[in-house]
């Protein structure tokens, strides 16, 4: 009796901590979804409709990655469950929303970027949930969650209109080529999530995370600064076209920016408080005084605030205004679908910096709910098995597609080039792994790099270097 | 000392058989390729845009060290040759080996092996034979193929499955040099090209990559061209009517469309484009004359249409976007604005010919020096020409074979795992008899141990069966029968 009675004493206060944030998130949620659903109703369009439904999704998936992160600041485990339920749901609504858009345009979604990542979102999530239920894997969603939010709000912000197909991509292996694509793609993310999970139960230390966290953020403000701040403080972003929902054009291919006063200095300074943390990184393996990672570490808090602000006041002023450009008279209007790069960056380096804070204060809870490092080496390898053939069906499907309509069916194309520079990679971790026998740290590296390739291939080679792939 | 130096062959050998350098070729090839992405290639940038990107010093540097044509420059290609080489010579390096391993399979334990073995359990029994039976009979239940060894008396169990999956990566590398071998034989002798022609048209000379004309053996007849578009005015199909003319005959005929080419001997003729010529295919008037009479006409570019017995009119110039100054018509631009034509009448006798002007913008009636005509605009049909991308790549199946290899010795490499059994009966560390069972995998091991785990219950399971259960007539019969051939 008296045991009994003492049980029942310890569990309550974690429970009314721990029910805290499934109540906000719950509510959260139910919020934006009445709101949502308000919106939806007075515009007389029918409810269940494709954009609802992502938007449904992507308030889900939020929902899980904000209750992972609360797991990350509190310890419960009772929010990983939820977040995983909540997984469950956004899933769901992702899918009918592929659904949707397959019934709407009488074809798979695999047409334009929007398409894609539409396609490559549905997966990553199916495969969060697969990773969690059959490999044991539970707090794999931290990762893949925020990546596939990022992915959501890229895709509002893209042309969705369902266009027909141009006649190069009207043929049954732009089905088999894409579909091999986004599959091969989203275990490669998988298998990077899960590269990630080994380093930190493989007790990587939080300090190289920390430096890495730094360095990958300060490079996102470092590189808008460079590319984009303008004399006495001004950032000069795209100019938008509402109408016609695309840049606006001085002539071809040169586009027209304007100038948001002020933003650049935000900027600048959210990048010095990024660059914070590594200088004190520094000084702390130069000094050889760990003091100094303590300073780091609220440096990188502040920083993560900071972040959150020039977030907000990005959207806040690029959402719907006109500004002055530097190239022609008047006032030209721009909106968050013309960057749609530097939003995700700001976004990316905010998800970064939380879920290194949420390393730095929980990594033992982390590494609890992990299963063994040498499980999860394992893991990362068989995903990569998984992901490997498919890579190679990938480039042999676009290779026999290019010959049926291009008459030719390798030329050195970037994406093509690229596709196989992700394939050398992929082999060659498998080739350090069977013949060399790499295992853990190193194999934990490359499985990261090969992801770093797989992004460069899929949105770097896109938009940062033209050619024949001009579709995706 | 001497002992130590090798021959300069066996130092080259000894290098690219080496699993490192081929790590290095690798590499190499990656930097090079990511090198020709970042840089503008020639062949396929037009050459304003590289002379737009680069100045002209910066152009001629990146000519020199071959960075404006990376993929096709002697080094490249060499590193991918160098490539070939090292899986060609590491995979003869390792083979016999391998083959060994393949061809002569260790069948027979021998107590230091079955020391070391990891994988392995120690079942006690009365009697070895029944045992080694009982065990054949679990393996035949869980479909194992057993192979019974029998030598100075004792029997023992070998099972094995996928034995070939050794050889799977041997067989990735060999269709990856099948794949390089179709690209070097399509780099050798493949060629590709452009054909334009308009309907009613027949051609055979196409403007190949490099700049040069290529006669074909045969012809390419075009009967009709078209487009069709969406609801948005975007091009929804491009189609051309074509059929192959050989020694005059025509032998082959199809209508293709993007993506479904048009195959004969070995060459392929894509519909890639679909355009304007810019010319004027037909002009549609109504020609009245002064006494009333009227008829209407097509007029082809530079061809007399009779208009009566004595008079012809022709088309003689066609201005797509024309201006007028000193009553003179001139160009202004070529996109179709204010389009001009001039038509010119003559009579039969009289040198001169009377000129009017249509200006279809402006009055649907013709203007100028009266002729005894007047015509009035109808329609004007533009030429239009299908553009053919035309391609001959002989080593092209080499590279389809090459890749459906890869892809059936991924399968084997990666889902089929090497599995072996031995089974024999034998005295444990304490002198009991023991049935050993032990077990091996090249791959997946926590997959294997299950299915080890799995094993060693059936044989359990059956050696339970043959205590319990009172023996059959069957089964005496069948043990008989085996001790028969044991005691051989």
């Amino acid at each position: 009796m008296g045991t009994r009675a003492r049980v029942v004493q310890m569990e309550t206060p974690a429970a009314t901590g721990g029910n805290a944030l499934l109540i906000l998130v719950g509510l959260g949620v139910a919020f934006l979804l009445i709101t949502a659903l308000l919106g939806a109703a007075k515009s007389a369009e029918p409810l269940y409709n494709e954009s609802n439904l992502l938007y449904v999704a992507l308030i889900f998936y939020a929902g899980a990655g904000a209750l992972y992160m609360g797991f990350g600041v509190t310890g419960v485990t009772r929010y990983v469950k939820f977040a995983s339920l909540a997984t469950a749901i956004g899933f769901t609504a992702n899918t009918l929303a592929v659904a949707h858009r397959w019934y709407l345009a009488g074809r798979p979604p695999f047409a334009s970027i929007y398409e894609m990542l539409l396609s490559f979102v549905w997966t990553v999530a199916g495969l969060t949930l697969i990773t969690e239920k059959k490999l044991g894997v539970k707090i794999i969603g931290s990762i893949t969650m925020p990546l596939a939010v990022v992915c959501v709000i890229l895709m509002q912000l893209l042309p969705s209109e369902v266009r027909p197909l141009v006649p190069a991509l009207q043929s049954t292996w732009l089905h088999v080529h894409v579909t091999l694509a986004m599959l091969s793609y989203a275990a490669c993310a998988v298998s990077f999530a899960l590269a990630m999970m080994f380093l930190i139960k493989d007790h990587f230390p939080t300090e190289t995370f920390l430096a890495l966290t730094s360095a990958l953020v300060s490079a996102i403000y470092v590189a808008v600064v460079a590319t984009r701040f303008e004399k006495w403080g001004g950032l000069s972003v795209t100019a938008w076209d509402a109408k016609e929902k695309s840049d606006i054009f001085l002539g071809r291919g040169v586009r027209l920016f304007v100038t948001v006063p002020d933003l650049g200095w935000l900027f600048v300074m959210a990048a010095v408080a990024a660059l914070v943390p590594l200088v004190f990184w520094l000084l702390a393996r130069v000094r050889k005084n760990d003091l100094y990672y303590g300073l780091a570490n609220k440096a990188v808090f502040i920083g993560v605030l900071l972040q959150t602000v020039v977030l907000a006041a990005f959207v806040v002023r690029v959402r719907d205004a006109s500004y002055a450009s530097p190239f022609q008279e008047g006032l030209y209007p721009t909106a968050l679908a013309a960057s749609p790069f530097i939003l995700g960056g700001l976004v990316t380096g905010v998800f970064a910096s939380l879920l290194y804070l949420m390393l730095l204060w929980r990594r033992s809870d982390l590494e609890a709910l992990l299963p063994s490092a040498d499980t999860l080496d394992r893991v990362t390898y068989k995903t990569i098995c998984v992901a490997f053939p498919l890579l190679t069906g990938m480039i042999a499907a676009g290779a026999y597609w290019a010959n049926r309509t291009w008459g030719s069916y390798w030329s050195w194309d970037p994406k093509e080039t690229w596709a196989a520079i992700t394939w050398l990679v992929y082999a060659g971790y498998l080739h350090m792994r069977v013949t060399r026998g790499w295992r853990g740290r190193r194999a934990a590296y490359f499985a990261i790099l090969g992801f770093g390739v797989v992004i460069f291939t899929f949105l770097g080679v896109t938009y940062l270097l033209p050619g024949l792939h001009a579709y995706a | 000392m001497v002992a130590d130096m090798l021959s300069i062959p066996k130092q080259i050998y000894k290098t690219l058989s080496n699993l490192r350098t081929g790590i290095v070729l690798l590499l190499l090839v990656v930097i090079a390729s990511a090198l020709g992405t970042f840089i503008l290639q020639r062949p396929t940038t037009d050459l304003q845009k590289m002379q737009a990107a680069y100045s002209p010093q910066t152009l001629r540097l990146l000519d020199r060290l071959t960075l404006t044509d990376i993929f096709h420059a002697w080094w490249f290609l060499s590193l991918l040759g160098l490539l070939s080489l090292s899986i060609v010579l590491v995979s003869i390096d390792r083979f016999p080996n391998s083959w060994r391993f393949y061809a002569r399979p260790y069948r027979r334990t021998d107590s230091h092996f079955r020391a070391a073995l990891p994988t392995k359990v120690e079942l006690p029994v009365k009697d070895g034979a029944e045992a080694i039976n009982a065990a054949q009979r679990a393996l035949k239940k869980l479909r194992w193929p057993v192979e019974r060894i029998t030598d100075s008396g004792q029997t023992s169990l070998y099972a094995e499955r996928h034995r070939f999956s050794v050889m799977a990566v041997y067989v990735i590398h060999a269709s990856l040099l099948l794949i390089f071998a179709g690209g070097i034989i399509d780099g050798l002798f493949g060629y590709s090209g452009f054909l334009m022609l308009q309907p009613g048209q027949t051609g055979n000379v196409i403007a190949t990559r490099t700049g040069e004309n290529k006669a074909l053996p045969f012809s390419i007849k075009c009967y009709a061209a078209g487009q069709e578009n969406y609801a948005d005015g975007s091009p929804r199909k491009w189609w051309s009517k074509l059929a192959v003319v050989q020694d005059g005959k025509e032998v082959q005929s199809k209508e293709i469309v993007v993506n479904d080419p048009l195959v004969y001997r070995g060459l392929r003729f894509y519909q890639a484009s679909f355009g304007p010529t810019g010319k004027v295919d037909g002009l549609q008037v109504m020609a009245t004359a002064s006494g009333g009479a009227a008829r209407e006409l097509t007029l082809r570019m530079d061809t007399p249409a009779q208009l009566d017995p004595d008079t012809t009119v022709t088309l003689s110039q066609f201005i797509p976007d024309f201006f007028i100054r000193d009553n003179q018509v001139f160009k202004r631009s070529d996109d179709m604005v204010n389009p001009a034509f001039r038509l010119e009448v003559k009579k039969a006798g009289s040198g001169e010919a009377a000129t009017q002007w249509l200006f279809p913008a402006y009055d649907k009636m013709s203007q100028g020096k009266d002729a005894g005509y007047h015509f009035e605009y109808r329609e004007m049909k533009m030429g239009y020409f299908t553009g053919l991308e035309v391609s001959h790549e002989p080593g092209q199946w080499l590279v389809w074979a090459g890749c459906l290899l890869m892809g059936a010795g991924l399968f084997v490499a990666f889902y089929m795992v090497h599995m072996r059994l031995w089974i024999v009966a034998v005295p444990d560390s304490t002198g009991r008899l023991v049935l050993w069972i032990g077990g091996q995998s090249n791959k997946n091991k926590d997959r294997f141990q299950q299915k080890f785990d799995d094993v060693v219950e059936g044989i359990r399971a059956e050696l339970g069966r043959a205590l319990i259960a009172p023996r059959s007539a069957q089964q005496k019969e069948e043990s008989a029968e085996l001790t028969l051939v044991s005691a051989k």
